[in-house]
């Protein structure tokens, strides 16, 4: 018996000898597939960008970075642009502090309400903030005229409070979510043991939280350094690295000095990404879980409560006035200025036009975007292949990656042949599929974690070869993080300007570079107009994306947490 | 002499005092209710246990105690004084949580002096008092270790040390057992047992084990719904459970329906009229009179089972062996008599291994059967 079951073992092996190789393989070959995309799409430009800033006319040069370090002008624009994100994140830090501890802490009334406002700058383009601060605070704003003001708002200033306004939701959201996964029971344990709400605060919350408070700061440090936008729409004539590159490359065609300070920008960017991956590695608290409980309401001393409110109201008030501005500002052709409501803001067709350019980008960037997404997350998650980590790194880094290097770095890198894309929708769209990789991605591989690997196991156990289970059981269970990813996507390419800017051709213009030149020219109306239909795009995107996880399991178990 | 004793007097009279006073304590959240009217006395030095199934309200109820949750209506009263409205920081009562919540950047006798600290103990004194509940809970050449290098069972002792360093009027100790394996809650749940009468202080346990809890307490609190079903002893609770809910809960238990025929007022000689036949008891309650439809309360263990079936002496029913089933210490058999079914356990089950392939057997019914009235 034995032996004849083992010889038509043999024969059906050595029969599909090929395929079984193929089978044994495939995410092996699918990984190397996906590696090379990421080579030619990511690493490429970079390396494009990093030759660039040491090649001269007659090779290998330092020249432009002795440039760099011996003019004053560029002096100053680092150390503007480093104060900025210092700034920034510090502000940004203790606002989404106060706003999380409310949400996560404070009475139930608030939590809800509070935790929206402070989210809805999400779906809003940041340079939105830039653009209602020039219409309450420019030359001719609404608040200037009133008290007749005569104050500056194009610099330093002016830069600060529209990156922070627009920075809020990413310090709430990181900090809300530490917040959220310490046990309550600790902080109840203090309280037990006789602690005030401020010694609670002092000495188990904030050392508790330090380890994610710092990478929330690291984070939010490297993207402010990095937005364009506002820097751009509000600098006037203090120098920032990201708009100083803008008019080095657009301005001055000058790309080696382009290149140079996207260098510069990229170091800081790096020390960051090794200090989160190596000094805080493994520095997260773990301590025994029992059942994860929403913290019940205390009764937080006015001490606390009473500066913590008035921190979340201020900032909470100034993201509403801001966007109501807008709002109001696009039915007029310039709020302040002309007393005439008007709808032709909504109805011209250069914008218009560059929404429909807009969507047709994105849409093409989402559909590329999830699919990679979805196969890299399978492949990090699932493979075993040599250089694992380093797919994931790469994947992941394109989020971090400051947009102007991306943009000069798709310039330098597909303006010749062998591949020759600008002028074109692919290269605006591929760009996009590769700076925000990462949120794909990590929805796939979050998904992933919830599936356990019996469950191929199983399939596998019943015969299937590797391909089918991948097709009917993988697929599957994906489809949600698909989806997530591809609006995800969607929506963040629609919205993003600091790397497009530099790839729109004449005569393709695209929304949020539209946004930006009204802004700058002047053209208040049609900018906020512009606005406000990305801004309704990107809510119709978080309805469909809130819509699908509550259909599936990706955000029900949120949302049993939050009823609890 | 007459002063000694007045104040022994005193002494006794507030030793009787009870600790902990819940009154008609209702809790709501939103338009639910999970506690509907519990009132309970805890008495000085007691060990007391809440225990019911999942979303009975024990944790709520132990919260409430802590002060962590607002009561909606009721009264608190710790030693005489009403907390109702003290933070969890102004009451004298200490909570272990289910997951120990030790402070995982602190080492152990930071943790163990985390309360001596903030309440500004000098030096010295809160150094000498972590040694000495550390080598309380044995653990006295731990003191320099950080949390995540202990076991659960170390991590366990810790909580505990910590939740005692104030000497507390109340220990409030939440599932304290559910995060070890099966062998170290035994170990463990002697030792808080053994350290709890020593120093004689005021515990409420909660569990929903209801072993765990016979085990530990001096009294049992059994919940259901938001309501307390019964309080007693472990030995009442099991042996004179207040319905079938409670014979149910604490362990396996065989229900037959029956009539009271008669009651001999002298001897308690009771016999009750049952489907397959009279069966004779000695009657220990007086909730119950002649006439009276009842459910005899029959626990597996105190049923014996023989082999012959020859003399048909009183309380003794035939029925068919169903299965048979070794499990070590105890063998489980399944015994059908007419159309119901009864669970029996066998102890010492090598010697009853003649059983196994029987299948007339006699069930002995014991005299001791405890009788619920039917409603």
């Amino acid at each position: 018996m034995a032996t004849v079951e083992l010889s038509l073992k043999l024969q059906a092996s050595s029969g599909s000898k090929i395929k079984d190789f193929l089978n044994a393989n495939l995410i092996n070959i699918l990984a190397a597939f996906l590696f090379l995309l990421l080579a030619f799409f990511l690493l490429y430009p970079i390396i494009a960008v990093l030759l660039k800033s040491f090649r001269g006319p007659s090779g290998f040069t330092l020249q432009y970075y002795q440039n760099f370090f011996s003019k004053n002008y560029y002096y100053q624009s680092l150390y503007n642009t480093l104060l900025l994100g210092v700034i920034n994140t510090v502000v940004c830090l203790v606002i989404g502090f106060c706003l999380a501890y409310m949400t996560t802490r404070g009475p139930w009334i608030l939590r809800k309400p509070l935790k929206i406002i402070s989210l809805v700058p999400l779906i809003a383009p940041p340079y939105l903030f830039a653009l209602s601060l020039i219409i309450l605070f420019g030359r001719n704003g609404l608040i200037t005229k009133m008290f007749d003001l005569h104050w500056q708002l194009y610099g330093f200033g002016g830069v600060v409070i529209s990156q922070t306004l627009a920075f809020i939701p990413l310090a709430y959201m990181m900090i809300e979510n530490t917040l959220m996964s310490l046990n309550p029971n600790l902080e109840e344990s203090a309280y037990d043991m006789g602690a005030s709400e401020a010694t609670i605060l002092r000495t188990i919350t904030i050392p508790l939280l330090a380890p994610g408070l710092l990478k929330a700061a690291l984070l939010i440090f490297v993207m402010t350094i990095a937005e364009f936008g506002n820097a751009a729409i509000l600098g006037g004539r203090t120098p920032f690295l990201a708009p100083d590159t803008y008019t080095m490359i657009t301005g001055e065609s000058d790309f080696n000095m382009g290149s140079v300070l996207s260098v510069v920008m990229i170091a800081p960017c790096i020390l960051i990404f090794f200090i989160h991956n190596y000094l805080l590695e493994g520095k997260q608290f773990t301590t025994i879980g029992g059942k994860p409980v929403a913290s019940e309401p205390r009764k937080i001393t006015p001490l606390i409560q009473v500066p913590f409110m008035i921190i979340t109201t201020v900032a909470a008030g100034a993201i509403f006035v801001c966007f109501a501005v807008v709002f109001a500002a696009s039915f007029y052709k310039i709020l302040g200025v002309t007393h005439n409501i008007v709808l032709s803001n909504y109805l011209d067709f250069t914008s218009n036009q560059a929404i429909y350019n807009s969507i047709r980008v994105s849409f093409v960037a989402a559909v590329i975007g999830a699919i990679i997404g979805v196969l890299l997350a399978y492949v990090i998650v699932r493979g075993k292949f040599f250089g694992r980590t380093f797919i994931e790194m790469v994947s992941l880094s394109g989020f971090a990656l400051p947009g102007t290097v991306l943009g000069i770095g798709y310039l330098l890198a597909f303006s010749a042949p062998p591949l020759k894309l600008t002028g074109g929708i692919m290269i605006l769209a591929l760009n996009c599929v590769f700076r925000f990789l990462a949120v794909g991605v990590e929805a796939g591989i979050s998904k992933l974690h919830q599936i356990h690997i019996e469950i191929e196991e199983a399939s596998a156990d019943l015969g299937a070869s590797f391909l089918t289970t991948f097709y009917k059981i993988v697929l599957p269970i994906m489809f949600p993080a698909f989806i997530a990813g591809f609006i995800y996507t969607f929506m963040t390419a629609i919205v993003s300007l600091s790397a497009v800017v530099f790839l729109v051709s004449p005569g393709f213009d695209l929304a949020a570079v539209k946004i930006f030149d009204a802004a700058v020219y002047g053209e208040i109306g049609i900018a906020s107009a512009t606005t406000m239909k990305l801004v309704l795009i990107v809510m119709i995107c978080m309805l469909i994306l809130n819509f699908i996880s509550n259909k599936t399991r990706l955000g029900s178990s949120m949302k049993k947490s939050a009823a609890v | 002499m007459t002063t000694k004793g007045v104040t022994g007097d005193m002494d006794r009279k507030e030793n009787e005092k009870p600790m902990l006073i819940l009154k008609d304590i209702h809790k709501f959240y939103g338009n639910n209710e999970v506690l509907k009217g519990v009132s309970l006395e805890v008495r000085r030095g007691e060990l007391v246990t809440f225990v019911g199934p999942s979303g009975c309200g024990k944790t709520t109820l132990l919260r409430l105690i802590g002060g962590f949750t607002d009561i909606s209506a009721g009264d608190i009263i710790l030693d005489g004084q009403r907390i109702n409205d003290l933070p969890p920081n102004l009451r004298d009562t200490r909570i272990c949580f289910q997951n120990y919540a030790l402070f995982p950047h602190m080492t152990v006798a930071e943790n163990v002096g985390y309360g001596l600290k903030i309440n500004k103990w000098p030096k010295d004194k809160t150094a000498a008092r972590v040694r000495e509940l550390l080598e309380m809970v044995e653990l006295d050449t731990f003191g320099d270790r950080m949390i995540d290098k202990l076991s659960g069972g170390q991590q366990q002792r810790v909580a505990f040390a910590r939740a005692l360093s104030l000497e507390p009027k109340v220990l409030l100790l939440d599932e304290p057992l559910s995060n070890l394996d099966a062998n170290l809650r035994l170990v463990m749940r002697e030792e808080i047992r053994k350290l709890q009468e020593r120093l004689h202080i005021t515990t409420v346990f909660v569990t929903h084990d209801q072993f765990e809890a016979m085990a530990i307490s001096d009294r049992l609190v059994v919940m259901k719904d938001g309501l307390i079903e019964q309080v007693g002893t472990p030995i009442e609770i099991y042996e004179r459970p207040a319905n079938e809910f409670i014979a149910g809960f604490v362990g396996y238990v065989n229900f037959m329906e029956g009539r009271i025929e008669s009651i001999d007022e002298t001897t308690c000689n009771t016999v009750v009229n049952t489907e397959y036949g009279r069966l004779e008891i000695t009657l220990e309650q007086d909730d119950v009179k002649t006439g009276d439809d009842v459910l005899m309360v029959i626990r597996p263990e105190s049923v014996s089972l023989s082999l012959d079936c020859g003399d048909k002496s009183q309380n003794v029913l035939c029925g068919a062996l169903k299965s048979y089933m070794y499990a070590g210490s105890i063998a489980k058999c399944t015994v059908t008599i007419g159309d119901r079914t009864m669970i029996i356990d066998q102890y010492n089950p090598r010697d009853a291994q003649q059983f196994q392939h029987a299948d007339r057997v006699e069930v002995e019914i014991p005299r001791s059967v405890h009788l619920l009235k039917k409603k």
